[in-house]
């Protein structure tokens, strides 16, 4: 008998785990993967509390920031490196647009200033607004207070920028096609919207969530194995190849989980850092949910847009981070593509180290988009894959010379590989779209966004939940708390 | 120098028509100025051949706000609403959808398509009037500023946050997503048939520049269901003789209230002397006085247009500059000598006395949008058809017909620019079109009238041709209309207000900014 049973050994999931473990809870977290089979890099912001409260530097956590944290391929060739220096940042910018150098400054405090908005907001349970209790009122009555505290300036940028597309955000600030190419690509990352849909201004701010200003990306750093061991060295008790098949429940409450292979175990309550579709239309019995909440889940976005391509290469890539998005038309158009179901003739690529193999060779990921988990022409076959990868092969090797002929291995997962591999409906990568009418409150289905569920007993920890994917261990963090906070817990 | 006028509003069009008859409704002596030889702006009724009258531009009314209808007696002054009653969206292989002013007659046709949407479209209508209900106090709501300190402010947010609170969680979430999400994706948690959803999703992009699945879509579908408060179909309508019609209703009102309205009176500048807005100048060099001047132009043309450069702060015509007009939307009206008979139901019919909307498919908008994004018309673009004629006989000779033609996409940067000829092969584009629904068509048409964005801005003076003075997204609505700190009519000069669509609450034939616009001026103790 557990005190909590964790579904999932994520980031999220192994967060919470650490946190309910602090507190001298028998915690066990369930992976179904056998080993490390996870290939995302791990990138993303890990929110202070969590590097300060797990000691994750003691556990081996390097977050080497990577300088200049974005490369951008210049249509007449050779690169702009965007520093994490805003200065040196526009000095680069400089040599292209020396408007757009001048702003640059301005842009990046602005932003950051929403960012900083948006932290706030991140680690705890979203606001309520329509919430009656006191504690909610209060909770609004802060975020307001906030709000209003960013100034005239900062409150309109607010109220302007969120349900902007980032289209229009950066035609607001910049001229330079490479420069809005690769800021809009960030921004979109993991979605089936392109850079003119409205509310992708918000996906701009929501990546630069914990980084200094002028950094659109909170790089990586193998959060993910300093986490195993921190979860570990407090106790939890980590079970890989175990695939929960079913909660189990008695009554309207869970008392635990059954794995695929029959075992049951027993445990005060579980919180599943699963997406929340798989959460409630696989592990959960149906009649234990209304029809409206039901139709809730069924009516969340996934939509994975994304294909994930491995690559070992020969020698170290001259960049952490490179961006292939020539402009916003590019990006539109690779879009698109996938608004009728094909995947992307030229996608935009988002290609990033991920330090040395045993082998000395070279990790490489790159994120193809858009990559439609559904295609009109039917199922992903290999031909599908292999463009792809033909893709990211050819213009690693127009970006970086040195590159070519330096593939010793690839590899392809397509949304429908991600999800058969990782559980991801649909492949989406962060449990769902980021999209303004499924974050906050909103996330996962409306008046469920505070990490609990109709079942008693049973919570969200993952990316599903707020504040959402692309972030490392936050939404894990606030459900750990929820739990701990909870009189239903049982203390 | 001539007399002292209290208020000289720029711009005869519906608001400025409104706001000058509220400020002489309430004593003041009010001089409207107007560019062209006839009241109304894009709300006119002209007859460009004859016998033939044409809405040129806007062409159906459902926005009008009661509280001007009953405020300005426009009845009385001849406003007569027809009401629209039914909706038919023709298809390519000969079926269709039709829904009907009749309940029971929209449930059976919606049964033969899917039973459940039948089912859900109940349900469907029951939510939008609800929401339409929640919006409807903001619509006449003088927007509080969000970042104001004045007690005044903090109350007003405060009644605002109270407001939607007061919605309930259920109807708040409901109403967010429409704010927040694609009129598709709205649609798809609602529908399964194509046809359905495409024609409910096409209200969701007039007069935008976005696409049916871009995310922003859902709001201006509310916006459009707004009309349809008191009913199913009975506040969408024309008016008799046409648009122009509301406009010389109001026109009237206004004067038997006392305001005098000047034609072929084109205003070229606002005098500003000591930050304060002191007279207006002519076109012809004379100077006009008054204590305030409103304008109703959008802000484009009343900012950047009317002002001497370095009268307003820079901050202020920075968020002018970077309000988003983007025309997207076309009109072709023509003089038929017998009316369209569509493959789907052949010959005469009610069907005929409603809309006809081309929205087959929500792809088939998406597609049509895409074609706007990248610089062309729509080759298959979305169309809302209606046949005035069939509703009031009046508008064309005995036997003969006129047909209004709402269109879109048509880009005001189309690449290239628009030529003469380029506005034919627009019309041809659309004739085109139409004809695969109706055969008939072309051969029936006596007279053909193209307007291109470029038209509307050229005639009207509406900027980059949209027609509700700027575009409908969420970033340019309520307190963010048409710059932030400045939504309340008020201008940062003393003495200029503004009174048009590019305020809150935006477009449509509505009234409401014209009316908020002379409160905001009353207020101020003019």
């Amino acid at each position: 008998m557990y005190d909590a049973i964790v579904i999932g050994g994520g980031p999220n999931g192994l967060v919470a785990a650490s946190y309910l473990a602090g507190t001298g809870r028998r915690v066990l977290v369930l992976e179904r993967g056998a080993g490390d089979e996870d290939v995302r890099p791990d990138a993303g912001w890990v929110p202070a509390p969590v590097v300060k409260d797990l000691a994750l530097e003691r556990f081996g956590w390097t977050h080497p920031a990577a300088d200049p944290w974005l490369t951008i391929p210049l249509p007449v060739g050779g690169t702009l490196e965007l520093r994490r220096d805003v200065a040196a940042s526009a000095q680069a910018i400089r040599v292209v647009s020396p408007g757009d150098a001048a702003r640059w400054p301005e842009f990046c405090a602005r932003m950051a200033r929403l960012a900083r908005f948006l932290e706030g907001l991140y680690l705890s349970p979203p606001p309520d607004p329509t919430g009656g209790s006191l504690s909610d009122l209060l909770v609004l009555g802060g975020v307001a207070a906030r709000a209003r505290g960013l100034g005239r300036e900062g409150m309109t940028d607010l109220l302007r920028t969120f349900p902007m597309s980032v289209g229009e955000l950066l035609d607001d600030w910049f001229e330079t096609d490479a420069l809005k190419g690769a800021l809009a690509a960030i921004a979109v990352r993991g979605m089936t919207q392109g850079p003119r849909s409205g509310g992708t201004a918000f996906g701009l701010l929501h990546h630069h969530v914990g980084s200094p200003p002028g950094v659109f990306d909170a790089g990586s750093g193998g959060v993910r194995s300093a986490l195993l061991a921190v979860a570990q060295d407090r106790g939890v008790m980590v079970r890989g190849g175990a695939e929960v098949a079913r909660i189990l429940t008695t009554g309207d409450r869970a008392r635990g989980v059954a794995l695929a292979s029959g075992e049951a175990i027993e445990g005060r309550v579980v919180l599943s850092s699963a997406d929340p579709d798989h959460t409630f239309q696989k592990l959960v019995d149906q009649d234990l949910l209304s029809p409206e909440f039901r139709r809730a889940v069924a009516n969340i976005k996934f939509r994975g847009s994304r294909a994930l391509i491995s690559l070992v290469l020969a020698s170290r890539p001259p960049f952490d981070l490179l961006c292939v998005t020539p402009s916003l038309e590019y990006l539109e158009r690779a879009y698109d593509d996938a608004k009728y179901a094909t995947v992307s003739a030229r996608p935009m690529l988002e290609v990033r180290y991920g330090g040395a193999t045993r082998g000395g060779g070279h990790r490489v990921t790159a994120y193809a988009q858009y990559a439609p988990y559904k295609l009109r022409a039917g199922a992903w076959g290999d031909a599908e894959r292999n463009a792809l990868a033909d893709f990211a092969v050819e213009a690693l090797a127009a970006h970086a010379p040195t590159l070519a002929g330096a593939v010793l291995q690839r590899a392809v997962l397509a949304p429908p590989d991600l999800e058969a591999a990782l559980g991801l409906t649909e492949g989406h990568l962060y449990h769902g779209e980021l999209t303004l009418d499924q974050i906050l409150f909103m996330r996962p289905v409306p008046g469920w966004a505070r990490y609990r569920t109709p079942v008693l007993g049973l919570y969200l920890c993952g990316a599903g939940a707020h504040p959402g994917g692309g972030i490392m261990g936050a939404a894990g963090y606030n459900a750990a708390r929820v739990v701990l906070g909870d009189p239903l817990e049982g203390g | 120098m001539a007399a002292l006028y209290d208020a000289i509003v720029i711009g005869a069009g519906h608001n400025g028509l409104v706001a000058a008859a509220y400020l002489a409704r309430a004593g003041k002596r009010v001089l409207v100025l107007e560019r062209r030889d006839r009241v109304g702006g894009a709300a006119v009724t002209e007859e460009p051949y004859p016998g033939f009258k044409f809405s040129v531009f806007s062409y159906v009314v459902s926005l009008l706000r009661p509280e001007v209808i009953r405020d300005l007696e426009l009845p009385r002054h001849g406003l007569e609403i027809l009401p629209l009653e039914s909706t038919l969206t023709p298809l390519a292989e000969g079926n269709y959808l039709a829904t009907w002013s009749d309940h029971d007659k929209t449930r059976q046709e919606l049964y033969r398509h899917s039973p459940r949407d039948a089912e859900a479209y109940d349900e469907y209508g029951r939510l939008m009037l609800q929401m339409a209900m929640a919006v409807r106090p903001i619509l006449g709501m003088v927007p509080p500023d969000p970042a104001g300190l004045s007690p005044r402010d903090l109350l007003g947010l405060l009644k605002l946050g109270r407001h939607f609170r007061g919605l309930g969680p259920d109807r708040f979430h409901a109403l967010y997503k429409l704010m927040t999400m694609s009129s598709a994706d709205y649609l798809e948690e609602w529908f399964e048939t194509e046809v359905l959803k495409a024609t409910k999703a096409a209200s969701g992009i007039i007069g935008t520049f976005l696409g049916p699945r871009s995310p922003g879509t859902a709001y201006v579908l509310l916006h459009h269901y707004m009309g349809e408060i008191d009913g199913a179909f009975r506040a969408w309508g024309f008016a008799r003789g046409g648009t122009g019609a509301i406009s010389e209703a109001i026109a009237s009102a206004a004067r038997e209230f006392g305001a005098e309205i000047r034609l072929e009176a084109p205003v070229a500048r606002v005098l500003v002397k000591n930050g304060r807005a002191r007279s207006v100048v002519l076109a012809n060099g004379d100077e006009l006085r008054a204590r305030v001047v409103i304008s109703g132009l959008d802000p484009r043309r009343t900012f950047i247009g009317l002002l001497e450069e370095g009268t307003l702060p820079e901050e202020f015509t920075d968020a002018i500059r970077r309000f988003k007009f983007r025309g997207s939307s076309g009109k072709v009206n023509l003089a038929l000598s017998e009316l369209p008979s569509f493959t789907c139901l052949p010959g005469v019919g009610p069907h005929l006395r409603g809309a006809i909307s081309i929205s087959p498919s929500v792809e088939y908008l998406e597609r049509a949008y895409d074609d706007a994004k990248y610089g062309a018309y729509s080759r298959r673009p979305y169309m809302d058809v209606v046949i005035p004629s069939m509703i009031d006989p009046g508008m064309a000779p005995p036997g003969r017909h006129v047909m209004s033609i709402f269109v879109q996409y048509a880009p005001y940067q189309l690449t290239g620019g628009w030529t003469d000829a380029r506005r034919e092969s627009f019309g041809d584009a659309v004739i085109d079109t139409l004809a695969q629904y109706a055969p008939n068509l072309p051969r029936a048409i006596l007279h053909r009238q193209v307007i291109t964005p470029a038209d509307i801005e050229r005639i009207t003076g509406l900027s980059e041709g949209n027609i509700f003075q700027g575009e409908l997204s969420l970033h340019q609505l309520f307190f963010l209309r048409p710059a932030p700190a400045w939504s309340r009519y008020r201008t940062p000069v003393r003495g200029l207000y503004q009174c048009g669509a590019g305020t809150h609450p935006g477009g449509g034939i509505m009234g409401a900014s014209g009316r908020l616009a002379a409160g905001a001026v009353l207020a101020d103790g003019v």
